[in-house]
């Protein structure tokens, strides 16, 4: 591949490439730079995902829930897939060593659970309620400097730690939309016990026993992922016990004491749902500390 | 050769005039061949239900609607007095009206989809008994067309119209499917059988019906398939319900918070609706506040009945677009001219 050739969907996997990925082809060819092009398809999956979130928003208030935001949630996540594999192209690994990765990686994950659970569970407005989650994360990969630009190519790759990485942030995904299923409890459980029952919200809305079914299994789905991330992480060659990986299993630890508490002893919906909004919020806040 | 329409409904005349041209199953096929023994009737369909009873023919030109009626009079021996009784449309508004009464527009609950059946019923009857031609083949396919159209590009007939319908709306919205639910009705009145049979309707299979007076428990029970269950002992069941419709003529309530709160850990916290149709109320309103617990009143569910009424009322313009396109379609001398 010669410096004119036209930007290519991946980065060439060449063995020289190991200091930093292709210092030589940085700067604009054709008005697509090859260090941009993460942030050429983050941007596209943006506005893919925000015409899901508009326009399903747009059909619930008609009171005509459709597949629009499916769709769309389907070209963002297609979008983010591309972004994913650029940068994964780039270091030779998961993709998954900065910030602006680590968000699009859980903003794939998110989009991803929903695209099979929105479909399983008929939950036609969970899109509309996964498309900002998704959009603000994008938003976050967008941040000038939350994409490494010296990525430095891996000489060998740690299959445990790429285990425990990947799957603790797909973890995250299916997690982050148990929450967003949450939130959607919280609305509809508010107007039918306000007895607010106008607009297309409440009609367009997967009924309460529904929402909490969903709520705990998406949950449920999370958490056995997440497990397999932590033992993946605690088999770490260098398997120390980083203080990433402690928060990662405190919170393994949290969300196995709620979903016992409601597999085995019942809990209400409300109380589920703060508990799964809350976990994630708090989790979320403290890796981000850290 | 003119369409005309012959009629008489709960709008235009009390029950007891309704009755006397009401037609059973039997009587309509005579009616039908009487009508067709006319020599100025060329085809004809009459449709009967509890709300109306109308005759659509195709008569030569020198008969009129007058002379119809004086003939139905005649058969149904009615003496009384026909001002406001029957309405009449010729040609196009006879095509118009037999859309709308397809539709569920002309309905006394507007909207309702029964009468669809039973129109296509009475057309069935005619067309078997070759009481129907080119001019009634054609317009009633054309209504069914229009009736189906309507149904589909409207909101003629969504939302509940009936405390027992809105019941059965917010049932689903806790539960979705009702299939398998189980539910007990308190009080074994009137509100309490017309709630009943609307949840079963839906798929809840289970229903137990308890009352202070256990033998009017027991009847209901039957008549409607479902348990009788003493009073004393209506909490104990509490633990397996999901939806409980309370309609007690009682002056106090009959349901507490201590009595879901007392189950709520058997229940494993499973959402519970409760609907209150009773006037006093029958259900403490503080059971409302619990977590899992959706508690409905009268003013609400008449509240819910009232708006989805007034959003099918809000519809008729548009249906009355729809079937004037429709009509503009039917190219028949017997409707243009």
């Amino acid at each position: 591949m010669s410096d004119l050739d036209g930007p290519a969907l991946f980065p060439p996997n060449s063995a020289i490439l190991k200091e930093s990925a292709y210092p030589h082809l940085k700067g604009w060819r054709g008005g697509v730079s090859y260090m941009g092009m993460e942030i050429g398809w983050v941007v596209i999956a943006t506005f893919l995902a925000s015409a899901g979130g508009v326009l399903g928003a747009l059909a619930m208030r008609a009171d005509k829930p459709g597949r629009a935001a499916f769709f769309w949630m389907s070209l963002a996540f297609g979008a983010q897939l591309m972004a994913l594999g650029w940068r994964g192209g780039l270091r030779g690994q998961c993709p998954l060593g900065d910030v602006g990765e680590v968000c699009l990686f859980l903003a794939w994950s998110l989009t991803l659970f929903y695209l099979v659970t929105g479909t399983t569970y008929r939950l036609s407005l969970l899109g509309v309620f996964t498309a900002p989650l998704v959009i603000v994360l994008q938003l976050i990969a967008l941040v000038p400097g939350a994409f490494d630009t010296g990525v430095v190519r891996a000489d060998s790759v740690d299959a445990w730690r790429e285990a425990h990485t990947s799957l603790s942030v797909l973890s995250y995904g299916a997690l982050a939309l148990a929450a967003v299923a949450g939130v959607m409890f919280f609305v509809l459980n508010y107007r039918l016990k306000a007895h607010k029952f106008g607009g297309g919200l409440v009609h367009g809305m997967p009924s309460i026993s529904r929402l909490v079914q969903a709520m705990a299994r998406i949950a449920l789905v999370g958490w056995v992922i997440l497990t397999a991330g932590t033992v993946a992480g605690l088999l770490m060659p260098e398997g120390n016990f980083s203080i990433h990986l402690m928060v990662a299993t405190i919170t393994w630890v949290l969300y196995a004491v709620l979903l016992g508490i409601y597999f085995v002893r019942g809990l209400p919906g409300r109380q589920l749902a703060i508990g799964l909004t809350g976990l994630f919020v708090l989790s979320l806040m403290v890796f981000a500390k850290l | 050769m003119k369409l005309v329409c012959l009629g008489l409904n709960h709008e235009t005349a009390p029950v007891g005039v309704r009755e006397k041209f009401a037609l059973s199953d039997h009587a309509l096929d005579r009616e039908i061949e009487n009508l067709m023994a006319s020599q100025d009737v060329e085809e004809g369909v009459v449709l009967s239900t509890c709300n109306r009873t109308e005759y659509y023919a195709v008569v030569n030109g020198g008969s009129g609607i007058g002379e119809l009626e004086n003939w139905i009079c005649e058969q149904r021996d009615y003496h009384g007095s026909r001002e406001g009784v029957f309405y009449q449309y010729e040609a196009r508004a006879a095509a118009e009206h037999l859309c709308r009464v397809a539709s569920g527009m002309n309905s006394m609950v507007l909207g309702e989809t029964e009468i669809f059946g039973q129109v296509k019923k009475a057309y069935q009857r005619s067309l078997e008994g070759g009481a129907t031609k080119a001019v009634l083949n054609k317009l009633f396919q054309r209504a069914f067309g229009v009736g189906k159209k309507v149904r589909t590009h409207t909101a003629i007939q969504e939302g509940a119209t009936s405390v027992a319908g809105a019941s059965v709306e917010l049932a689903e919205k806790v539960f979705g499917r009702l299939h398998g639910s189980s539910v007990m009705v308190i009080g074994a009145g009137d509100m309490s059988r017309k709630t009943a049979r609307a949840l079963q309707s839906r798929g809840a299979s289970s229903v137990m019906v308890t009352n202070r007076s256990f033998d009017k428990a027991v009847d209901l029970a039957e008549e409607i398939g479902g348990r009788a269950v003493p009073f004393q002992g209506w909490e104990e069941e509490l633990a397996h319900l999901d939806v409980v419709i309370a309609a007690t003529g009682a002056p106090h309530f009959v349901v507490k918070p201590q009595h879901v709160e007392a189950v709520r850990r058997k229940r494993k916290f499973r959402p519970l609706i409760m609907v209150d149709i009773a006037v006093p109320r029958d259900i403490d309103p503080k059971v409302g506040e619990i977590e899992e617990v959706y508690l409905y009143d009268i003013d609400t569910l008449q509240e819910m009945a009232d708006q989805a009424r007034k959003r099918r009322e809000e519809q008729l313009l548009l249906c009355e677009t729809i079937i004037r396109e429709e009509i503009d379609k039917v190219t028949l001398p017997a409707v243009n001219d």
